[in-house]
């Protein structure tokens, strides 16, 4: 993103993994996390100590993080946004998407972990075309 | 009656002696898909195998068909050094490509199965692929009225595994590389590569040894070889590669699973010593669009395949000698593979999965 400052919008999507245990409430900690102006610091704990993911590992996250934890585990307790993780989750499933992580980059579909180069190179051809 | 069996026996003399020590194969160009007496080929069955293809159904949490790891957008592979897997786990090899797997006398990258009727069922039961059981999977299939309705009409049966395997594996015959250049060249177009992809052909055939194992209509000598391929070091120090190596060399009955910590290759299937480390010959048809390349995805590009190639593969192994290419030589090898190897694309319509 700082590649393209002013050049790519980022939009991200949540969308747990139905059979995982903590995957809502992962999701639900990106997004408490979020409303503390956090979310990407959460985001990238959360798949470094993934499959760690229950709540008294979370709030650990959280505490790492020096969120305020109360405001946070109430959100994680009543999941808090959990209408937001449903709306996307029902986006994926209308889009007839899923894996996780699936990449639209100008609506060009990519499916799985890549690579830096991997991604850079559609997206400067999209920049490139959208200069066109 | 004998001077006719000498004059039959001399131009193979004279082709052999000609060859010298180098045995380079000779290239043949596309003429048709090879014919499967116990699995005869109808337009029904290919388009009830592409739907079963695109069916989610196939993996046990439904989240994966077989085209999530083949890919009609990405040459029938899906992009990845290693291929994609069941969520949760991690893969251990490249994803191969399906262009023109009618023609392997393999499948997989160490060659445990000999049909595709016999392949396609593998990846279905793979704990880190598709992870289906084939029980439920017959019970779910049957439970879908389409489905027993085609399975009827193609079968005059109902649907078992063994006709699901059928017609995946009837699908996957139609996927084939037609009228590449080389194709056109073969049969006799000399405009049909450019002057370096000509280059190219001769250092294929010639110095670059290319066509001693890739050689045929798939290019492909259908063996087995030990490169050496350097390590994918994503791979090393992944916990949950690791345990899917040694499940599958447990599965394989390979004695000192619990210790392993490289792939084995064809030795798993054959436990024959010159087996170690040595995976299945390649096709090279359509070739530029399958990167990344080797059965770990180790080298992004065709430059590092050829460079590699160039410099006698990997430490220690016995199967290669430096060749000793020029940038020039190279550049035109490069040239051969992407331009005269490069097929018609394969165009899919989707299926309406029911």
């Amino acid at each position: 993103m700082e590649t393209y400052k002013g050049k790519v919008r980022l939009v991200i999507k949540n969308y747990p993994y139905k059979y995982r245990d903590y995957s809502h409430m992962a999701a639900e900690a990106g997004l408490a996390a979020g409303d503390q102006g956090r979310y990407w610091e959460m985001h990238d704990l959360l798949l470094k100590n993934s499959p760690r993911l229950d709540r008294d590992s979370l709030i650990r996250y959280a505490k790492e993080l020096g969120l305020d934890t109360r405001a946070f585990t109430a959100s994680l307790d009543t999941m808090k946004h959990a209408a937001v993780i449903e709306r996307d989750k029902k986006l994926a499933v209308d889009m007839d998407l899923y894996n996780t992580p699936t990449f639209f980059i100008n609506g060009r579909k990519v499916i799985g972990n890549r690579s830096y180069e991997y991604l850079k190179k559609i997206v400067d051809e999209e920049l490139k075309n959208a200069k066109k | 009656m004998r001077k006719n069996s000498i004059s039959v026996l001399l131009p193979v003399i004279l082709v052999l002696v000609s060859c010298g020590v180098v045995f380079a194969g000779r290239l043949e160009p596309f003429a048709g898909v090879p014919v499967q007496v116990k699995n005869p080929q109808t337009p029904e069955k290919a388009e009830l195998g592409k739907q079963l293809f695109f069916d989610r159904r196939l993996s046990g949490d439904g989240t994966m068909s077989c085209a999530t790891c083949h890919m009609p957008e990405l040459a029938f592979t899906d992009g990845q050094d290693i291929s994609l897997s069941y969520p949760t786990t991690k893969n251990w090899r490249n994803s191969p490509t399906l262009i023109n797997v009618a023609f392997q006398k393999y499948l997989f990258h160490d060659g445990r199965a000999k049909t595709l009727e016999e392949q396609a069922l593998f990846p279905m039961m793979s704990a880190f692929e598709m992870n289906k059981n084939l029980d439920y999977l017959e019970e779910q299939l049957r439970q879908v009225p389409e489905y027993v309705e085609v399975f009827r009409k193609v079968f005059r049966g109902e649907i078992t595994r063994g006709r699901v395997a059928m017609a995946l594996a009837a699908f996957e015959r139609t996927l084939v590389s037609v009228n590449s250049p080389l194709d056109r060249f073969l049969r006799g177009d000399r405009k049909a590569l450019s002057d370096e992809a000509r280059r190219g052909l001769e250092v294929f055939e010639g110095k670059g040894r290319c066509a001693d194992c890739h050689y045929g209509v798939n290019l492909s000598d259908d063996k087995f070889h030990a490169l050496h391929v350097p390590e994918n070091q994503a791979l090393l120090n992944d916990p949950r590669v690791t345990a899917t190596m040694r499940f599958v060399a447990k599965v394989y009955h390979y004695r000192d699973y619990r210790n392993l910590k490289e792939d084995p290759g064809r030795y798993l299937i054959t436990k024959k010593k010159q087996d170690w480390k040595a995976f299945r010959t390649p096709a090279l048809r359509d070739i530029s669009r399958t990167a990344p390349y080797m059965h770990n995805g180790v080298f992004a590009a065709l430059d590092e395949v050829i460079d590699f190639f160039d410099n006698g593969g990997g430490p220690g192994n016995k199967a290669l000698k430096p060749l000793g290419l020029t940038a020039d030589e190279k550049k035109a090898l490069k040239t051969f593979m992407e331009e005269a190897l490069a097929g018609e694309e394969i165009r899919i319509t989707y299926p309406a999965v029911p």
